[in-house]
């Protein structure tokens, strides 16, 4: 059965990549529901791949890495919260700083990091019971570390919290309107603050995964432009959590197939889909079916002054 | 009236040209001043490294020629940025554009048969329509259907950067480059010369000034430049105006990527003479234009001097890299500083601030 | 063999004692940064490793160099004083000739590119005798019969590694595939990683490669999978899947060349046919999974006990196949190489005649593919 065979390889790879791809677009989307866009998810997720690498060798945990690595994460958004909220400075321009900086400052402090062995990798999970299952057991429960399964619970409660919650209903019409929000009795700062927050602790978590989980070692640059894939993501997945389930699967399996089908067609040119998906994506929303229907926040990356409109 | 602290803010309407350049410098300060924290740390007298720094990048017209070369890219880009802007288009897009542009102008090097004494400047008129049409997409989009600019022109970059991977790996990769990665080197007709005792390809350079002055013109002078601007600050009164949006955006969006495509043009006929990886036919200029021509609010002219400007911190982390010794990637470091500070002073252009008396009454939240 | 080298080299620098330089500034100008693992990573240990051995040397470097600037950084290094500049990347040629030519007075080296000049050398520590001496070993530890590879460039210095890789699987077992995938990246974890899933998938269980990192390694021995680590020691990444590797010692040529440079042979106009072109004779190249360690001492017994029939040495281990082929490569005579004809390419055309080796020049042009590889081949003739 060579169709099983492809199949259960490709969603299983898919599944693994998409976890860095997940969380990080989970945390984007956070971020810019509450009307705040953050370019520098590069530079949160390379911060939180050193931090997480760094701690669980110290401390041989690697669960404490990731904690770690969502702390830096969550600080490193707090300072883009504090420019672009706070100080109502440019979100892009911040963003970009914060990608060059990130980048910047986990080298300087990984470099002697490099080829260390770490001991204490986050373990694949073998779920009894479900991993014999044929075909869906290799596909979907073995090879994954827990992270995988609580990116997708967390997808879930995302969304419960964005569509189904009274905060939910406030973190949207920030994004949407703050000066409704703020007439309402939102405090817009708080909401864009806690936002712009948990997506840099859920960012750091991403790039830690790459350095205890799927490729244990610390390597300068070892996120390779995968903050920038998120941001395609964010848009790809139309700001929903559930979506961004099926989308970081789907350019996980892409670039997965780059390597499969690489006597076919150039890896090059699908390495560039996840990037011209995400414009098709916005480009057909435009043509206005609801099938299509994908709108940004309607305030996003415009700083809120009260008073103002 | 806002509190901040102990500070309290009130809102400044247009501010002068005094406080947007004192404000400016405040902020390039306090960065060096932040910087100054990191060399310490780095167990280096700070005083001592920017003299070294500053001898480095002053000491002889060789090494001060890198600042010129490195502000190139910035100028054309920074320029094409300024005219984006000020229609209120969010173009992140230089970068890919500046690409599209080296792309184009590979092509006519090393592929299109032309009279030799043709292939220079076609290689610039191609690449600067290469560059100006890749920057028409998003243009549409937004105005058709309106698709994001930032996010359009910031995806638009990424595809680029692979097209360009996949030339040089697949259909132009050299058969003299022995296998590498790389088309052939271009022909001498095809090359552009340098300032004596420099690599400073003295054309592009030259381009850069005259349609930075052009840009200047069409803005101050032009009705085109009174639609884009009117476009850009009141669109209900364009609409009513009877102002074509697709027209002015295309045309702006032309021009705009078509000014970094030149960019490409002379990176590829003036540094490097073929095409090769993305990463290294651009050091990032078209991201650091976006600052360019952000720092001059809009203004081409002004936007020369802030290319300048970072053109000397890209020659300054030469030298902090040879000179000092430092890590390279103390470079992204200090530049991430210099970017967060500029951006984070900005709030003291639009608010005045003065220090709160005591007993005063809390008069608005924090930022809300 | 490192004590011949020493013995040479004090020959030379006995026979030498002319006009020496009273002190020397080398500067080395890296494409990477030097956390690579890899390649850059390699080239600073060999620096380091020189600079501390001799107190008339001074070393500078500057990491993560872009192709096109090469000449802005050799301008400065100049500046600075130096008179000896190492360049280490294929793409550095251009500028760094240019450069020669308008600085005369300093000596230039270039690693692994082929354009010469008085004041400029060439220099390359190549591994293809090393990786044949790998597949004979992946050879006897595949039981699907498909290896894996993972390549960064389709470009012939790649090429011809995977060539001698296959050749020595074939000399083990003749019916075995290598399958490759390439990532067109030197350095890319995620890619490499997902390049060897892919392999993985396909069936593959033992692994080579070509990338700056140990992602490979990590990747199989997740599966219980052996591997071959490449350029650094990766023993400690999987102490019981690597089974033996590419290990390189640049400091052998940059020693070599900075003492003829301090002795005076080397000038800033006797360079144009200086190219160095070391391989293991010259210990410029070691094969093991860590230094020292040819062998995994784990894996020593299963291939003492693999036993096969071979065409020249008759019934014999492959344990003991890969000391004498060490040997006849290692030895200053040099009495094999693994392009040693008759070898035909995967389309059945004669590569290399009966009895012949191939030259210098068609090494390092190679774009065939020999027979046993599978997968695609940009570039193949």
């Amino acid at each position: 059965m060579v169709w099983a065979d492809w199949l259960v390889s490709t969603v299983s790879r898919a599944l693994a990549f998409g976890v860095p791809l997940l969380w990080g677009t989970l945390g984007e989307i956070s971020a810019e529901r509450s009307g705040v866009i953050n370019l520098g998810v590069e530079g949160m997720m390379i911060l939180g791949a050193f931090t997480a690498f760094a701690v669980a060798f110290q401390t041989g945990s690697p669960g404490l890495g990731l904690l770690a690595a969502a702390g830096v994460g969550g600080v490193a958004a707090l300072f883009h919260a504090f420019l672009s909220v706070t100080l109502r400075a440019n979100q892009y321009v911040s963003g970009l700083a914060l990608s060059i900086f990130g980048l910047g400052l986990a080298g300087l402090l990984g470099r002697g990091w490099e080829g260390k062995p770490l001991a204490a990798t986050l373990p694949s999970l073998a779920l009894p019971g479900l991993s014999r299952i044929p075909v869906v057991g290799p596909m979907l429960f073995q090879n994954q570390t827990v992270l995988t399964y609580i990116g997708i619970v967390l997808a879930f409660l995302l969304w419960l919290l964005l569509f189904r919650t009274r905060w939910g209903v406030a973190i949207r019409s920030v994004g949407e309107s703050p000066a409704t929000a703020d007439a309402l009795g939102i405090n817009v700062t708080l909401v864009r603050y806690l936002c712009v927050v948990f997506g840099g602790l859920l960012a750091g978590v991403g790039g830690g995964y790459l350095s205890v989980a799927y490729r244990p070692a610390w390597t300068e640059g070892m996120t390779a432009g995968m903050g920038w894939i998120v941001i395609a993501l964010t848009i790809f997945a139309a700001w929903d959590p559930l979506q961004a389930i099926w989308g970081a699967l789907f350019f996980g399996a892409l670039y997965h197939l780059s390597y499969r089908l690489q006597a076919f067609l150039a890896p090059e040119l699908l390495k560039l889909m996840p990037y011209l998906f995400a414009v098709v994506v916005l480009a057909l929303s435009g043509f206005g079916g609801a099938r299509w229907r994908r709108r940004a926040p309607g305030a996003l990356g415009v700083p809120y002054v009260r008073g103002e409109r | 009236m806002r509190r901040l602290g102990p500070f309290v803010l009130e809102p400044r309407l247009s501010p002068s040209r005094a406080a947007v350049l004192g404000v400016s410098l405040g902020a390039v300060v306090f960065a060096l001043l932040l910087a100054a924290a990191v060399f310490y740390g780095y167990g280096r007298n700070p005083w001592q490294a920017y003299a070294q720094i500053g001898r480095g990048v002053f000491g002889s017209w060789p090494s001060f020629s890198e600042v010129l070369r490195r502000a190139i890219p910035l100028i054309l880009c920074g320029v094409g940025l300024t005219l984006a802007f000020r229609a209120q288009f969010w173009n992140i897009g230089a970068e890919g554009q500046l690409l599209a542009g080296a792309v184009a102008a590979t092509g006519v090097a090393l592929f299109l048969p032309v009279p030799e004494g043709w292939r220079l400047p076609l290689m610039f008129l191609c690449g600067f329509l290469a560059g100006g049409l890749w920057a028409v997409i998003p243009a549409l989009l937004r105005v058709k259907l309106a698709v994001n600019d930032v996010i359009s022109t910031l995806m638009l970059n990424y595809v680029m950067a692979y097209i360009v991977e996949w030339l040089v790996h697949g259909p132009w990769k050299g058969p003299t480059m022995r296998g590498f990665a790389y088309t052939d080197r271009f022909p001498l007709t095809a090359q552009l010369g340098w300032l004596p005792g420099t690599r400073v390809h003295w054309v592009t350079l030259a381009l850069g000034v005259v349609l930075a002055l052009g840009v200047a013109f069409l803005l101050a002078r032009t009705r085109l430049g009174y639609e884009i601007r009117v476009a850009g600050q009141n669109p209900e009164a364009a609409r009513y105006a009877g102002i074509n949006f697709t027209a002015v955006f295309a045309l702006v969006m032309l021009l705009s990527g078509g000014l970094a495509g030149l960019a490409g043009v002379g990176e590829v006929a003036g540094i490097h003479r073929m095409l090769r990886s993305p990463s290294h036919i651009s050091m990032g200029y078209g991201y650091t234009a976006i600052i360019v021509a952000w720092l001059a609010r809009g203004n081409p002219l002004v936007a020369v001097f802030t290319a300048l400007f970072f053109g000397l911190l890209f020659a300054a982390g030469d030298h902090m890299r040879i000179a000092l010794g430092l890590p390279f990637q103390i470079v992204g470091v200090f530049q991430g500083l210099i970017f967060f500070c500029l951006i984070g002073f900005e709030i003291l252009l639009s608010w005045r601030v003065g220090l709160a008396r005591k007993g005063r009454a809390w008069s608005g939240q924090i930022g809300s | 063999m490192k004590r011949i080298l020493a013995v040479v080299l004090a020959v030379v620098a006995l026979g030498t004692v002319a006009v020496a330089a009273t002190k020397i500034k080398a500067g080395f100008i890296y494409v990477g940064p030097i956390g690579d693992y890899g390649w850059t990573y390699a080239h600073d240990m060999a620096r380091r490793i020189v600079d501390a051995k001799y107190d008339w040397l001074e070393t500078v470097y500057v990491e993560s160099v872009p192709e096109g600037e090469v000449e802005t950084y050799i301008d400065l290094l100049v500046r600075q004083g130096c008179n000896v500049i190492f360049t280490t990347s294929f793409g550095f040629m251009d500028g760094t000739l240019a450069a020669a030519q308008r600085y005369p007075d300093v000596i230039f080296a270039h690693c692994s590119g082929f354009k010469r000049w008085a004041n400029m050398a060439t220099y390359m520590a190549d591994f293809y005798q090393v990786y044949y001496l790998n597949g004979l070993m992946a050879g006897a530890l595949t039981k699907t019969g498909k290896i894996g590879y993972v390549a960064a460039f389709p470009i012939p210095e790649v090429k011809r590694h995977i060539n001698a890789f296959t050749i020595g699987v074939r000399e083990v077992n003749p019916t075995a595939e290598v399958h490759v995938r390439w990532i067109y990246e030197w350095y890319n974890p995620a890619a490499a990683k997902e390049a060897t899933e892919a392999l993985i998938a396909e069936g593959c269980d033992v692994f080579a490669f070509t990338e700056d990192s140990p992602t490979v390694v990590q990747v199989a021995a997740e599966r219980g999978l052996p591997s071959f680590g490449h350029y650094s020691p990766m023993y400690v990444f999987a102490p019981d899947y690597v089974v033996s590797g590419q290990l390189v010692h640049w400091e052998k040529i940059y020693e070599d060349f900075l003492l003829k440079v301090y002795n005076g042979v080397y000038t800033t106009r006797n360079l144009a046919h200086v190219d160095y072109w070391w391989l293991l004779a010259q210990g410029a190249v070691e094969v093991g999974a860590d230094f020292g360690m040819v062998i995994n001492p784990k894996w020593e017994p299963f291939f003492k006990e693999y036993v096969i029939a071979h065409p020249v040495f008759g019934r014999i281990s492959v344990y003991d196949l890969v000391y004498i082929r060490l040997n006849q490569m290692a030895d200053p005579g040099v009495t094999f190489d693994p392009f040693q004809g008759p070898v035909y390419d995967r389309k059945g055309n004669l590569r290399v005649p009966e009895g012949m080796w191939l030259s210098y020049d068609s090494l390092i042009t190679m774009e065939w593919a020999a027979a046993g590889i599978v997968g695609p081949w940009p570039g193949e003739p």
